[in-house]
């Protein structure tokens, strides 16, 4: 009698068991980055530039990034610089973490342009933070890369969720 | 006198026929010159061999080839790609130009437990238009160190392309 009781406790806790590990795993496979994103940008140890003296400033960038299948878009919406100024990205996520890549849009070439990454994590559903690395095309023999960098902290918060109004105007 | 009209015809139609080649000469230097020009640029198909290290801490390389299908920009700074693997993963990538030389990035696909990674892709696009040879790759690790000024680690690779279209 007592055996089967046990069994019976046993199953119930494995059950209950199961079910929170399969809800903790649905919710983070249902973060998504899609959807329009308002993202603003600080130093980190009051970095303001790269070694070489290359900075993007801090602007807010308003963000957006679509998801089609395994085509994972962004785009910034750069309507402070010109109304078709819109530097492209790609981006993948990983649970509660995300990795976004874009290319830098420098409309002088005669000067340095370059590549960013960002690595995050969503606080929640609706907030995102962590760093971004901009890669200047531009050597530097000191660095890991053979190419000068800059890290700086940010953090985002969403603004439009995929699909609503808001989002669409970045299409 | 119209020994004369004679000599002036013949002395016309010679320099006529001396104009109608140079036209041509010029003709035929701008339509090969024109392809050339174009050619250069980065959009459309390209096959790149990628070598990068197998992780972070390895000291072995692999080398990978994607296909690379690069939208024109339309008059924009940057332009999309779709890169396939050989094991038929398909993702995105954003690409730049700026004279011959171009810049592509993108998140490699994660499969498994495999280590995953965004490279940033640079190089020269040879005056054929068909080539890109001694490419540079940074690759961008997900794994995290205090001590790299990326706060994650980055190794390099390298890169060569051939148009395919």
């Amino acid at each position: 009698m007592k055996a089967t009781r046990f069994a019976a406790l046993l199953i119930v806790v494995l059950v209950v068991a199961a079910s929170s590990v399969t809800t903790n795993a649905r919710m983070q496979s249902e973060r998504t980055l899609a959807g329009e994103w308002l993202v603003t940008s600080s130093p980190i140890n009051g970095e303001t530039a790269s070694p070489r003296g290359n900075t993007l400033g801090f602007p807010d960038r308003d963000m957006f990034f679509e998801e089609n299948g395994d085509l994972r878009t962004g785009v910034v919406l750069r309507e402070d610089a010109g109304p078709n100024v819109r530097p492209l990205g790609v981006w993948r996520i990983n649970g509660n973490r995300f990795s976004t890549t874009f290319q830098l849009w420098c409309p002088d070439s005669n000067g340095p342009c370059g590549s960013i990454v960002m690595r995050g994590e969503f606080v929640r559903d609706d907030r995102i933070r962590g760093t971004m690395t901009a890669f200047f095309d531009v050597e530097d023999p000191r660095s890991p890369t053979g190419f000068d960098m800059w890290t700086f902290a940010f953090k985002g918060d969403l603004v439009a969720p995929a699909g609503t109004g808001a989002a669409q105007r970045a299409r | 006198m119209i020994g004369i009209e004679k000599r002036g015809m013949a002395i016309l139609v010679s320099t006529m026929k001396r104009q109608r080649a140079v036209l041509i000469a010029l003709a035929l230097v701008l339509a090969s010159a024109t392809p050339a020009f174009g050619a250069t640029k980065f959009d459309g198909r390209w096959t790149l061999m990628i070598t990068i290290p197998e992780s972070a801490a390895s000291g072995n390389n692999r080398t990978f080839t994607v296909s690379v299908d690069a939208s024109p920009r339309d008059g924009s700074l940057h332009g999309r790609t779709t890169i396939a693997d050989a094991e038929g993963h398909t993702v995105g990538g954003a690409w730049r130009q700026v004279s011959k030389k171009v810049s592509v990035t993108y998140e490699l696909p994660c499969t498994g437990d495999g280590p995953c990674a965004t490279l940033i892709l640079t190089g020269k696009i040879k005056s054929s238009g068909t080539k890109i040879r001694n490419g540079k790759v940074i690759v961008v690790w997900d794994t995290a160190n205090d001590h790299n000024p990326a706060l994650f680690d980055t190794s390099n690779g390298s890169f060569k392309g051939d148009r395919v279209q």
